[in-house]
């Protein structure tokens, strides 16, 4: 990417201020560093080392072990390795899924209008109220469902036409951050009746939908910028020359945007991978992720900072591998070329 | 490729969920749960058997058993599992979750009627809350005629109090917890100081050594160190500075609310007298001491940081293992500090102690030892198959059965302190796990001497007990401690929110339940 | 040609959609992104298949939560032998959160002003009564002045608050204003702080690479995780701080017993893990600006700062918003750093909104820490709509 002949470009800064620069961002570099290495030396040290004050350096402070590792991963084996497998399946799948689902719908909520009645709206939410009170007294499943969904078309055929207020693009949008305003102690019980009603408690289906559900509006929300910086000439051209949208889509929005998608995707995935609430309470033996393992070092004998340390770090490395994988992606560069012509 | 994705995704999404709605209708004990194939009649299984009956009695049987994440407490019931599968063919899982969440996870399971656990090991407090909807199943009978659990071999305390409600058997007993104090027996001997008796003693005692190196490295150490965070242990260790100045009658008599009308025991003398000691010591700790929960405290202590603490029976074998000590052998235990003034209930105001104010006295002080917690118990869940129900008390009772659970309580790491008569008797175990005779004794005699103690205060153990003490209580001690309100406001607070909570529930139904679980029924 | 960027997408009109044949163009024989269809087809359309499939996973897990927990705010639970007993009690849960016994614990402890006190809510009022007036004036009307009155009366009361709990003697504030001061203050630390991380991470320096992906790091590490990390760091019994204490004298230094200290120890531990969130979303914008603009400018001799002024700031305008607006939903709903570091103390010193409804929900107070939940929804959604608008008249007169 660099090229030999190139001008002086707003990039390049002067001497002095490329050495502010960079001591500002060793700088910031030290306060994030410095607690992971504490995190590091912590995991090698025994409980008494911990408590009787601080030690730094290994060798030099203090004689390091390895028997908070040995203790994690061979008297812990499968309590370690099952949830391990479990965050990685769940966080990477409902990732992917959220990714997916989100981007379309964000590239529809910037190139489509879409104009909602808030009758129709009001008469669909009237319609799940019915279905969940229904199935409340005792109507099966199925029944009330598909009650619901007879009366709800009869109504739009008919009384819709009277409905005129319409709203936008920007209140769907609106509608979906707000998905993530409550608190999940809040939904948690409902949602594990939710499951339990399904069978699927205990599954990495259950943890999966949950995530993709509850980070869909972040996924929305950060791809609607950045598909709507997409210039439009692009596509336009390629719709003259008689692509479908889905192909438009897929073939130059997605790789024109590629910085942003991998922002968001690593995002979704941080939050997917370290989620704890919801997976302590969807889970009971076999699809514990690795935060409740954290938690719960915190036991009756106060935090064991010394088994924490191990847990922290090994549920960290996979996440940063992909984020190494996938940084340069984020670079300039990707778009060079794009618009010329 | 991805829009292939996303229209199979399209495509599935609608039709998981219509196939999964299908599937089940409504949930049944057991079909909601994919973890264990619990209460499933094995095929070629022999007939019911007691506990302890011979040969493959449980074969095929699975029981998940739910505790929190270890190695305390999990450890030993994850190792012995295969042994008892080995004798018995049931098959043990033991599930852990993080400690703070086992309550919530307990009374979603069942409340909801998923049951994927068959057994609990959890708080005996919350009785309380579990009995009375029904989730808990009687063990009387079971415990009565097994030759297993050896039942009188329990110290009477606990048999008698924590493993009851309203006279029938809920739990079994696994672990013994109490409150002591513990001291550098090093330091007093060298300063030729008896171990506090009251606290004042305990105060004295803490001034004496704020400020001293106690451990050789060079800075300055503490006098005492109490656990004081909110929402930690500080609603238990406030209980048990007042119980020596509130109850003197026995344990039936009770340390939180009036027997007569169920009014709290809070605004009087005794309780701002405690208070008051509770906030003192906090002069003659670590500058960090209201961040400070169980763990931190015990860990300054065996790291020589500290005169005084107090604590549950965990430093006495923390103190011995060389991972974690730097005191080995300078620890001392002794019961509970009480009081030579204590609380008459009609005016509120402290009596000297004499023959019936405080007919429990030793040495002219009155003492109650707060068996706080309870103790780690096993219950069983009622809702699942009695087969099932047969296999989980059988392992709670292998547990305790003396053989194993004398072996469990030397060691430190299980989270097992002793509770049984024939922990106490016997010192050699103890000497072979590390500790001297004189700390043997010591420790030993400590224990005893509370366990022994008919003033012993019983754990609230009525409905709501965590709003009472968790929410209410500690909230304002924590309040207090930080200075943000006074101490007549703390008692206020604490006393009005307690009221509101009885309100609520039903007074009667509040008393009745206070008064079954300090009932003692044989 | 028109660009497409060139309103928010935050304009509830919806984005400015090109006109002229284009996407939306149905009488363009053949293959245009959307051929008119009928009946079962229309179904099938492009705007369907692209949008329904989320909103439908969406749909179903959040409206029956949503009710679900409505109910329980205006209600009592039992739990009794054949499962949950709900008991209907109505705003009880609510009466005594804002006016009950509850009311010191969320509001706070109200106390008579001090005249700085006084200022300064007479100060705010007149704004908002000349912000009022202005509205009027410029033509609003119905529904939207209704919004903005309403809007007013919330930030009065808010300011009320303030001033008879901070700017009050004797007086304390409660879960809610903590929370409201973790959200802004956090929010104005971590976008400066992104930003100007972003910004020195896109200049040509040696191991840019590596900069980028240790500045994730901290959002990584899972928010339990954070807590504990924090609660080491900050010992100063045996944390690593603690030589740094001792360097400036502070040798008995504890921040756990002054409120103020240890509302800011949370704030550093909540700043130092969310800034990569803001990091890598301005990042990835100031790496996807046009480049040829840019260096237009540069050529026509415009200094780094005013090409940062007039031409990056409004680039990345419509992602700061988003993540701005992200951010402060998320911010609102801290509960895993003052649990882990102090358990909400001193007292009630560092305790959220979101953190006492999960105390309430521990110990069986479901309809209370419904009732919780449901307040701080309000809340948030009176600010964020606030917020919202606000952006969409700063971005259309712009």
């Amino acid at each position: 990417m660099l090229n030999p002949l190139r001008r002086r470009s707003p990039l390049d800064l002067p001497p002095v201020a490329k050495l502010v620069a960079y001591a500002l961002l060793v700088g910031w570099a030290f306060v994030v560093l410095f607690p992971l290495y504490w995190l590091l030396v912590t995991s090698f040290k025994l409980p008494i080392q911990v408590e009787g004050g601080p030690r730094y350096i290994p060798f030099v402070d203090f004689q390091p072990t390895l028997e908070n590792w040995r203790y994690i991963f061979v008297d812990l084996r499968s309590d370690t390795l099952r949830p391990y497998l479990n965050t990685v399946v769940v966080g990477l799948t409902s990732s992917v899924l959220a990714l997916a689902l989100g981007a379309s719908a964000a590239y529809a909520l910037v190139r489509f209008q879409y104009r909602p009645r808030v009758g129709v709206i009001g008469l669909f939410v009237g319609c799940l109220v019915g279905v969940a009170l229904a199935t409340g007294f005792g109507v099966p499943l199925p029944v009330s469902i598909a009650s619901a969904v007879a009366i709800f078309a009869i109504l739009v055929a008919t009384i819709a036409r009277r409905f005129r207020r319409r709203l936008g693009n920007a209140d769907v949008a609106f509608w979906l951050i707000s998905q993530r305003i409550l608190p999940p102690v809040a939904v948690v019980i409902p949602i594990y009746v939710f499951f339990q009603r399904l069978g699927l408690l205990d599954t990495w289906q259950a943890l999966i939908i949950t995530y993709v559900a509850t980070n869909l509006p972040i996924v929305v929300w950060l791809m609607r910028d950045y598909f709507s910086t997409v210039p439009l000439e692009l596509e336009e051209s390629a719709a003259v020359d008689g692509a479908s949208p889905y192909r438009i889509f897929r073939s130059i929005v997605l790789p024109v945007s590629a910085p942003g998608l991998v922002a968001t995707f690593l995002f979704v995935l941080v939050f997917a991978w370290n989620e704890y609430l919801l997976a302590l309470f969807l889970s009971s033996a076999r699809a514990q992720t690795l935060p409740l393992t954290v938690a719960a070092q915190n036991a009756t004998r106060g935090p064991q900072w010394w088994y924490m340390s191990v847990l922290i770090l090994i549920m960290i490395i996979p996440v940063i591998l992909v984020a190494i994988a996938l940084e340069r992606y984020i670079s300039r560069g990707v778009l060079v070329g794009a618009v010329k012509g | 490729m991805v829009s292939r994705f996303r229209s199979i995704a399209a495509a599935i999404v609608p039709m998981l969920v219509l196939v999964a709605c299908n599937s089940s209708a409504s949930p049944s004990p057991s079909s909601a749960s994919p973890s264990a194939a619990a209460g499933s009649a094995p095929a070629g299984s022999a007939p019911a058997a007691s506990a302890g009956g011979g040969g493959q009695a449980f074969n095929g049987v699975e029981v998940n058993v739910l505790t929190f994440t270890g190695p305390q407490i999990a450890e030993p019931l994850q190792r012995h599992a295969p042994e008892f599968a080995k004798q018995t063919g049931a098959k043990i899982n033991v599930v852990t979750v993080p400690f703070s969440d086992l309550y919530q996870k307990v009374l979603t399971d069942i409340s909801t009627g998923t049951n994927s656990y068959q057994a609990f090991v959890f708080d005996p407090q919350w009785m309380g809350d579990f009995v009375t909807p029904g989730y808990l199943a009687d063990l009387t009978d079971k415990v009565t005629n097994d030759p297993v659990i050896k039942w009188d071999d329990i110290g009477p305390f606990f048999r008698d109090f924590s493993a009851t409600y309203q006279g029938k058997v809920y739990a079994i007993p696994l672990d013994g917890d109490f409150h002591m104090v513990y001291y550098r027996s090093d330091l007093l001997a060298k300063d030729g100081l008896k171990p506090p008796a009251t606290w004042d003693d305990y105060l004295s005692i803490a001034q004496k050594y704020d400020g001293q190196d106690l451990n050789g490295d060079g800075t300055p150490d503490y006098g005492s160190c109490i656990s004081k965070k909110r929402n930690a242990q500080a609603y238990w260790f406030i209980t048990s500075i007042a119980g020596g100045y509130i109850q003197t009658q026995g344990t039936g008599q009770g340390a939180f609310f009036s027997t007569d009308d169920m009014k709290p025991l809070i605004q009087n003398d005794a309780f701002a007298a405690a208070l008051d000691v509770y906030k003192k010591t906090t002069d003659f700790g670590p500058e960090d001491e209201l961040n400070e929960d169980v763990g931190a405290t015990r860990g300054n202590f065996v790291t020589g940081r500290c005169a005084l603490s107090m604590d549950w029976g965990d430093i006495g074998t923390l103190a011995i293992d060389p991972a974690q000590s730097k005191v080995q052998d300078k620890v001392g235990a002794v019961i509970l500090p009480g009081s030579k003034n204590v609380l008459d209930r009609a005016t509120g105001k402290l009596v000297a102690c004499d023959a019936t104010t405080c007919p429990n006295a030793i040495d002219g002080i009155n003492h109650a030892p707060f068996a706080s917690f309870g103790g780690w118990s096993g219950a069983v869940n009622a809702k699942v198959d009695q087969k099932v129900q047969d296999a989980a008390y059988a392992f709670l009772a292998y547990v305790s059965a003396p053989e194993q659970s004398n072996v469990d309580v030397t060691i430190g790491k299980t989270g097992f302190n002793p509770y049984r008569t024939s922990q106490f008797t016997d010192t050699s175990v103890w000497l072979k796990a590390g500790m001297s005779e004189q700390a043997a004794k010591d420790y030993l005699g400590a224990i005893q001497a509370s366990l022994q103690s008919p003033n012993m205060i019983l754990d609230l153990r009525i409905p709501k007990t965590q709003q009472y003490q968790q929410v209410v209580l500690d909230t304002a001690v924590s309040q207090f401690l930080a200075g943000e309100i006074d101490r007549d406001t703390a008692m206020k607070q604490i006393s009005d929110g307690w009221e509101e909570i009885t309100n609520t529930e039903g007074r009667d139904a509040q008393l009745a339940a206070y008064k079954a679980s300090l009932g003692v029924q044989r | 040609m028109e660009s497409s960027a060139s309103s928010s997408p935050l304009d509830p009109r919806g984005p400015a959609l090109p006109t002229g044949p284009g996407l939306l163009d149905t009488t363009v024989p053949g293959g245009v992104v959307e051929r008119r269809r009928v009946g079962f087809e229309a179904i099938l359309a492009p705007r369907n298949v692209f949008l329904w499939p989320a909103l439908l996973v969406v749909l179903a897990l959040s409206i029956f939560p949503l009710f679900v927990s409505l109910y329980l705010s205006l209600s009592r639970l039992q739990f009794t032998a054949n499962g949950i007993d709900i008991r209907f009690i109505g705003p009880s849960n609510y009466q005594v959160l804002l006016f009950g016994s509850e009311q010191v614990h969320l509001i706070g402890l109200l106390k008579e002003p001090t005249a700085l006190g006084w200022a300064v809510f007479v100060g705010v009022a007149a704004v908002v009564g000349w912000a009022f007036w202005r509205a009027i004036r410029g033509g609003t009307a119905g529904f939207g002045l209704v919004l903005r009155g309403l809007g007013g009366i919330a930030l009065l009361s808010l300011t009320w608050i303030v001033v008879h709990t901070i700017f009050a003697t004797g007086g304390r504030p409660g879960t809610l204003l903590v929370t409201l001061t973790y959200v802004f203050v956090g929010l104005v630390v971590q976008y400066a702080l992104g930003l100007g991380l972003a910004t020195l991470a896109t200049l040509r320096l040696p191991g840019r690479r590596f900069f980028r992906v240790v500045f994730l790091l901290p959002m990584m590490i899972t928010p339990v995780g954070v807590g504990y990390l924090f609660q080491m760091l900050t010992d100063t019994g045996k944390g690593p701080l603690l030589p740094l204490f001792q360097a400036f004298g502070l040798y008995h230094f504890t921040w756990t017993t002054d409120p103020w200290l240890a509302r800011v120890a949370v704030m550093v531990g909540d700043i130092w893990q969310w800034t990569p969130f803001l990091f890598i979303v301005l990042l990835a914008a100031l790496e996807g600006q046009d480049q040829e603009v840019l260096e237009a400018a540069h050529v026509d001799g415009a200094s780094r700062w005013q090409a940062f002024r007039h031409i990056t700031i409004p680039a990345i305008l419509p992602v700061s918003t988003t993540v701005i607006l992200i951010r402060m939903i998320e911010a609102f709903k801290i509960v895993d750093l003052p649990n882990i570091l102090t358990n909400g103390g001193p007292g009630t010193a560092t305790e959220s909104v979101t953190l006492q409804a999960f105390f309430d929900w521990r110990t069986q107070a479901l309809g209370r820490s419904a009732a919780l939940a449901y307040v701080l929804l309000i809340l948030v959604t009176v600010i964020a709509t606030a917020y919202v608008n606000l952006v969409r008249r700063r971005v259309a007169a712009s």
